[in-house]
């Protein structure tokens, strides 16, 4: 056998021990050095007898800006691991956890510790215990975060009853006053508008005596049940702490009580918490649901058909609609006894144009509907280019009755062409423009029918707009088969033909009122805009019918009256396609608070009684009632008096927050008032919330917030 | 033709009622998917439709992929527990055991923000697939985190199963056992391969949602 060579293997030596030792340091340390987290485990006590239990600390000292996680460690991470090997019938009990703080990044949230934390191990002995000293080993594996994570893992070795006979005491002491304290609160939550809600009431007078409770968060052990994300509202009242959060993912009958924290910062500046378990609310948990059909006013099948075929009639008298009737009715004036079969025909025709277009918007509405859009009568109107189209209609049906241009067909001459087949037709399309010209305005009688409508099945809805449709050509049909009522028309004559320019002008009113909507809805700018487009157009129809015979000269200005109309209607339109968030939200005019569902919830919270107005610039009922009910000296003098909030919720554009609160109401459109009584200091509780008619008087608004 | 005008005007007028209203509704451009509001999809209800380019600049369109099983998960190469995954072959198994049937589609999507850990570039993207014989049938980079946001997607891996009706059969964690440590891959229950078990045979999915674990998916923070 060679020699070994000696020189060599000197210089292998300490390289060699170096490795011996690191290897083995393990074994006999304690600690572990992580890049981000140190770990320690500490026995409460070295010392221990057969049967005890102790506590073992998991230190962690974290670097700046790392942290690690809680048993819920919220919308990602994990919580730390341990795997013990443990000495036979030892046994570990779950870790208690100290208060967690919330840890934001970006729009996730989760629940940890930075800097410096120590976990509690409870570890119980066995009955019997053999002699000499034991050794516990832990594999311990945390993942650590900033804005990456790294798990690091880390292994722990601890001896008892080695006769170092050492007290940690004070460690653990230290530990268990950074736990959450279990106050023993009576908790009860449900779920209601998509919250879920925490009732806590003790009987301590003085239990929630130190939370700064700007400062409170709800920290759930269970994971789901809250989004983390969401902010908090949580107020005090009469002794009870009521807390309110956005509802997770999870659904809420998979837990069967609830354990969780809230954290607060106390009146001291020390950061507190407190573990609370409890069962759901006796009351019935009211499941949230879209168009919520159980909080519906109890509108029958029968109550809408009734509401919807009185709002139809009614509706001939709105001023977009009225002209359209009366001249239809005049026309039927001039006919003679011998045409009743085609007077009938008349009838039949326009009421057939009537039901079909709204049955046509009814099916829109239901296929936007079930494509899950957000939509409520007058919805159309939400939209500028819609606004700015039937604004023009308008007008354009108001240039034709003041006679700057002349429209053949069903609209003045049904007398004469209801022997014709062109007249019926025509009759026919009078019927789908009355229709149309209706759409902005809302009757009376119509948002209850319509709330039912368009939150019940297809079948029911059709029938609910039918009758609309019905109602709003009934006027007419009657006329149409009841000779009798004909002689109450006035006789012809030449009055007609100034009646007929008369009624251009409730044309010409509802078309500026349009106009005034789509100043809310894109700002001045499109004001221009659009009455620029209003004189292209008018230009352009009077100067159609006016075109010289000459051919060549007629083709050149026709091809000028198109370019005219044309830039007219792109001005008009482009300004409506600007996608603009100028609207004006009614910001608190006098008594008026902006509506936002938050608001809402954080003044009911409170004691005082609260009015809220849902309204709409293209609501002409909306803004009489205001002027008539809402907005006069008189109302803002009990409003004051009674200490009632107004918030008052702008739907011109779309709103899904204001579109959800009138589902909550049954409603689909504008207007809707409903008033939230005070507090009874009795019972703790406020009244049910009154809904007030959709036509408002000051009297009826009086009596409701008395 | 004086004659057809007003009857002309009223249809026009009627159907210009429509079309603004559809208008409304969809006024987002070729985007990836409407950024809405904060509500999660719901398992039991439709998935949300979105579009996307794949890195080999495929379009690929959920509501095109109806009939067919889709699997969505949520990747970032550089998370430990999506690793875990990787360097275990767990995921590239799966992955290939699944889009080896006709009707299962997977799309692996990465919506680490720009600057976040985790964010790639198709040419880097393409590397990764490669380099970790991944077998999705469409890689997809959503920097700007838009698909992230639709589906509420929080952690990597997050994964999606949706039915061949469109409908969201499950929604969480991939498997059972929420560790960042390789040796928690081997035994742990997979929630995604049971739940494309249940829907081919017609069952219902026992574990629709779970928990999702990893590190949070890596959205701007701006």
């Amino acid at each position: 056998m060679r020699e070994l060579p000696l020189r060599p293997l000197k210089n292998l030596i300490l390289p060699l021990l170096y490795i011996c030792v690191m290897g083995v340091t393990p074994v006999f340390a304690q600690e572990a050095e992580g890049p981000h987290a140190q770990i320690r485990l500490v026995p409460e006590r070295t010392e221990v007898k057969a049967g005890e239990t102790i506590r073992i600390a998991v230190e962690q000292t974290l670097d700046e800006h790392w942290h690690t996680y809680w048993l819920n460690p919220g919308d990602s991470g994990v919580a730390p691991e341990i795997e013990w090997t443990l000495p036979e019938g030892f046994e570990t009990a779950d870790i208690i956890w100290p208060s967690p703080h919330k840890i934001p990044f970006g729009p996730l949230t989760n629940y940890g510790y930075e800097d410096h934390t120590i976990l509690l191990q409870p570890l119980t002995l066995p009955a019997n215990i053999p002699e000499g000293p034991l050794t516990l080993k832990a594999e311990v594996t945390v993942l650590v975060c900033k804005d990456i994570c790294i798990p690091e893992t880390s292994e722990h070795t601890i001896t008892l009853n080695d006769g170092s006979n050492v007290d940690n005491t004070d460690v653990i002491t230290a530990a268990e006053g950074m736990l959450p304290k279990a106050e023993g609160w009576p908790l009860t939550y449900s779920e209601a508008n998509g919250n879920l809600s925490i009732t806590l009431a003790p009987a301590n007078p003085e239990a929630f005596s130190d939370i700064r409770i700007e400062t409170l968060a709800l920290i759930p052990e269970e994971w789901g049940l809250v989004d983390n994300s969401a902010s908090v509202i949580a107020s005090i009242d009469n002794n009870i702490l009521t807390i309110r959060q956005k509802r997770g993912d999870r659904a809420l009958g998979e837990i069967k009580e609830l354990r969780t924290l809230i954290t607060y910062t106390d009146t001291n500046g020390d950061y507190r918490g407190v573990s609370l378990m409890g069962s759901p609310s006796e009351e019935a948990t009211q499941v949230a649901a879209p168009a919520a059909a159980n909080s519906t006013p109890q509108t029958s099948f029968l109550t809408a058909i009734i509401f919807a075929l009185l709002g139809g009639l009614v509706l001939n008298l709105m001023p977009c609609v009225f002209p359209v009737l009366s001249l239809k009715a005049i026309s039927l004036s001039k006919m003679s006894e011998k045409e009743q079969a085609h007077a009938a025909a008349s009838g039949f025709a326009y009421t057939a144009g009537v039901v079909l277009s709204f049955t046509l918007i009814a099916g829109i509405l239901m296929a936007l509907k079930s494509a899950g859009a957000q939509i409520g009568w007058g919805f159309q109107l939400q939209n500028p280019t819609v606004v700015y189209g039937l604004a023009l209609l308008l007008f354009v049906i108001g240039l034709s009755l003041s006679g700057i241009f002349s429209l053949q067909g069903g609209f003045t001459n049904a007398g004469q062409k209801l022997a014709s087949q062109s007249g019926l037709t025509g009759t026919f399309f009078t019927g789908v423009l009355a229709t149309l010209v209706a759409t902005p305005c809302t009757a009376p009688f119509m948002g209850a029918a319509m709330g039912y409508a368009l939150t019940q099945s297809a079948f029911a809805g059709m029938a609910v707009f039918v009758a609309l449709g019905f109602g709003l050509a009934l006027p007419y049909l009657l006329l149409t088969l009841v000779p009798p009522l004909r002689k109450l028309l006035p006789k012809p004559g030449h009055w007609m033909e100034t009646f007929k320019e008369f009624l251009a002008f409730p044309m010409y009113a509802s078309a500026a009122w349009l106009v005034w909507v789509l100043a809310q809805q894109t700002g001045s700018m499109s004001v221009l805009a659009a009455l620029l487009g209003f004189v292209a157009v008018a230009f352009a129809f009077w100067a159609w019918g006016r075109r010289p015979q000459q051919k060549t000269i007629r083709a050149f200005i026709t091809l000028l009256i198109v370019v005219i109309l044309g830039l007219g209607l792109t001005l008009g339109f482009g300004e409506t396609f600007k996608k603009s968030n100028h609207h004006e939200t009614p910001v608190a005019s006098g008594m008026w608070e902006n509506f936002t569902q938050a608001r809402l919830d954080e003044l009911l919270q409170g004691d005082e009684p609260v009015f809220v107005d849902m309204t709409a610039a293209w609501c002409i009922t909306c803004k009489v009632n205001e002027r008539v009910a809402l907005d006069t000296p008189e109302t803002r003098m009990i409003f004051t008096e009674k200490k009632i909030a107004a918030l008052k919720g702008d739907w011109t554009n779309q709103n899904p927050e204001i579109t959800k609160f009138l589902e909550s109401h049954g409603r689909k459109g504008v207007p809707l008032y409903v008033f939230y009584g005070p507090r009874d200091s009795a019972s703790g509780n406020r009244p049910a919330p009154a809904v007030l008619p959709q036509i408002l008087t000051p009297a009826i608004v009086a009596n409701a917030v008395q | 033709m004086k004659r057809l005008l007003k009857p002309l005007m009223t249809v026009l007028a009627v159907a210009a009622l429509s079309i603004p209203a559809f208008a409304a509704e969809h006024d987002h451009g070729a985007a990836a998917a409407p950024a809405s509001g904060k509500a999660a999809p719901v398992v039991g209800q439709a998935a949300p439709d979105f579009s996307a380019t794949d890195i080999d600049g495929k379009p690929v369109k959920l509501a095109d992929l109806k009939g067919k099983i889709v699997v969505l998960e949520w990747n970032n190469p550089e998370c430990p527990f999506v690793v875990k995954h990787y360097d275990t072959k767990n995921m590239q198994k799966l992955q290939g055991e699944e889009t080896a049937k006709a009707d299962v589609v997977w799309l692996t999507i990465n919506s680490s923000a720009e600057g976040q850990q985790g964010n790639l570039t198709d040419k880097t993207a393409k590397e990764y697939v490669t380099k970790s014989e991944a077998k999705p049938s469409h890689y997809i980079l959503d920097p700007k985190g838009e698909i992230g946001t639709l589906y509420q997607a929080k952690t990597t891996p997050h994964m999606f199963v949706i039915g061949k009706d469109g409908v969201l059969a499950y929604a969480g964690a991939i498997d059972d056992n929420p560790t960042p440590r390789h040796e928690g891959v081997e035994g742990a229950k997979n929630y995604v391969r049971a739940a494309i078990e249940a829907l081919e045979a017609g069952k219902k999915v026992e574990v629709a949602t779970s928990q999702p674990y990893g590190c949070g998916v890596k959205y701007s923070t701006n």
